[in-house]
């Protein structure tokens, strides 16, 4: 028994040690990771347990992470980047912000998640999503947008990352989760320990690069729930536009262009995926009189 | 109505002086006389080529190139130019926010306000109340639906945007899902 608890704690520690390093090990190894039969293993562990936890890792791993499950690996994302940038303290701008996002992911395919839509205290020039429906636009971003349009469309390209399940595919491909699933399945720690090695250090993985892919198709989304909404399609090119005027080397973007491809290369693909749509995406409002100003 | 229009249009006119900033063409394009498929067409513009933005109306950016001024397609005219654009104004900005940049890297910023590197992210700590905060915010989809009626916004369908070509092949070698 004591020898079996020794092991325990030791591996307990190695796992911690493998999560602090969970960011540069994933980059290593994106984009070329076999998960094949273990992830099906867990998988078929994780549908014989109802806990809202389950089995995380293996329900991640297999792709089948039921809503409960990727509502809470969202939270502790989402609880990390407010630790270091927390709300802007403007409960009518923070209002505003959910109501105009609510309405954009409603025109989604996923109405029903738990939308939290948030403004946060950067001057950075970003804005960032987190599994099950959370959305963050820095201030830094806000106080550039110049109607609801606009910020439907930066909180409809988000939203796009949240629907396609984009982070969540990049915490399944990363080998550091196959590891620790095979070593412990969910079975250790409190379920916010779980979660933290799991997703890593910090907020990090809102910083980490999704593969471009996945933004251009972010962009795509953006664009047609900014339509379906209502508002101005062009509302996104617009952002896109306003972005590539401040100058590249602004340390503001470091993050932004770290993660995205340049606004140049985006609205490139966004054009040509306009184009090839045919008759045109239909016109729309930009609502100003209303859109609310930072003070 | 008519009378509506044209004093949105006047009301962009007047908007104009702001907008003005440096773009860079991304394809060759026509350039015409009114922001519509079937205006008048003035010339072409070609990739490269450099212009000034005068502003944007729906699917259309009004340019000035040389001395000649119409429209392009929204998409195809990106902003700002290879030669710094505003970077007095930029930077005005950044020492208004009491903000500093030595580092290119990083953010330095004061005020209690942390800039968001990589390294900041983290060193993240989950913060509870500040998630209690967010939940506080949230709205239902049906107040969400009544502030979009307010200001005249009605749902539409929309079919998604299919990938184009040169990107849907790199998508396709890599859904690997089972």
């Amino acid at each position: 028994m004591r020898s079996f608890i020794l092991i325990f704690a030791w591996l307990v520690t190695a796992n911690l040690a493998q999560a602090a390093d969970f960011g540069g090990l994933l980059r290593g190894v994106l984009g070329g990771v076999q998960t094949g039969p273990s992830a099906q293993e867990a998988a078929a562990n994780g549908n014989n347990n109802n806990a809202p936890l389950g089995n995380l890792i293996g329900a991640l791993l297999a792709g089948q992470t039921t809503p409960e499950q990727e509502r809470l690996i969202g939270q502790q994302i989402a609880g990390n980047l407010l630790g270091a940038a927390p709300l802007v303290r403007d409960d009518a701008l923070q209002r505003y912000v959910n109501r105009v996002g609510r309405w954009v992911a409603s025109t989604s395919e996923r109405p029903d998640l738990a939308w939290r839509f948030g403004v946060i205290e950067s001057e950075d020039i970003n804005a960032f999503a987190a599994p099950g429906g959370y959305v963050f636009v820095t201030k830094g971003l806000y106080r550039r947008l110049q109607n609801e349009a606009e910020l439907a469309a930066v909180l409809g390209h988000e939203i796009g990352h949240v629907i396609r399940q984009h982070h969540l595919k990049l915490l399944q491909q990363s080998q550091m989760i196959a590891a620790v699933g095979g070593l412990f399945g969910q079975r250790l720690g409190n379920r916010s320990q779980v979660i933290q090695n799991l997703i890593g250090n910090g907020a990090e993985i809102v910083a980490r690069s999704l593969d471009k892919d996945a933004e251009y198709e972010a962009d795509r989304i953006g664009m047609v729930l900014t339509a379906r909404a209502g508002y101005d399609p062009y509302a996104l090119p617009a952002v896109l536009q306003e972005i590539g005027h401040v100058p590249a080397q602004d340390s503001r973007l470091a993050l932004l262009y770290k993660t995205h491809p340049h606004p140049e290369d985006r609205l490139a693909r966004l054009g040509e995926a306009a184009e090839a749509a045919g008759p045109g995406l239909p016109e729309g409002r930009l609502v100003d009189k209303r859109f609310y100003r930072l003070k | 109505m008519k009378s509506l229009r044209m004093c949105c249009a006047l009301l962009a006119l007047a908007a104009l002086p702001v907008w003005a900033a440096p773009g860079v063409m991304l394809r060759d394009d026509s350039l015409r006389s009114a922001p519509a498929a079937t205006a008048p067409l003035l010339g072409t513009v070609a990739k490269g080529q450099t212009v000034e933005m005068l502003g944007r109306q729906g699917a259309w950016s009004q340019i000035q190139v040389g001395n000649r001024t119409g429209w392009v397609r929204l998409l195809s005219v990106r902003g700002g130019a290879a030669a710094q654009t505003d970077v007095a104004g930029e930077l005005a900005g950044v020492l208004a926010l009491g903000t500093t940049r030595r580092d290119p890297g990083r953010v330095v910023a004061v005020a209690g306000v942390r800039g968001l590197s990589e390294e900041e992210l983290k060193l993240a700590q989950y913060d509870p109340r500040q998630l209690e905060r967010l939940e506080s915010y949230a709205v239902t989809q049906a107040e969400a639906a009544r502030f979009a009626a307010e200001a005249g916004l009605a749902r539409r369908e929309l079919a998604y945007l299919p990938a184009p070509q040169t990107a849907a092949r790199g998508e396709g070698e890599r859904s690997g899902q089972p």
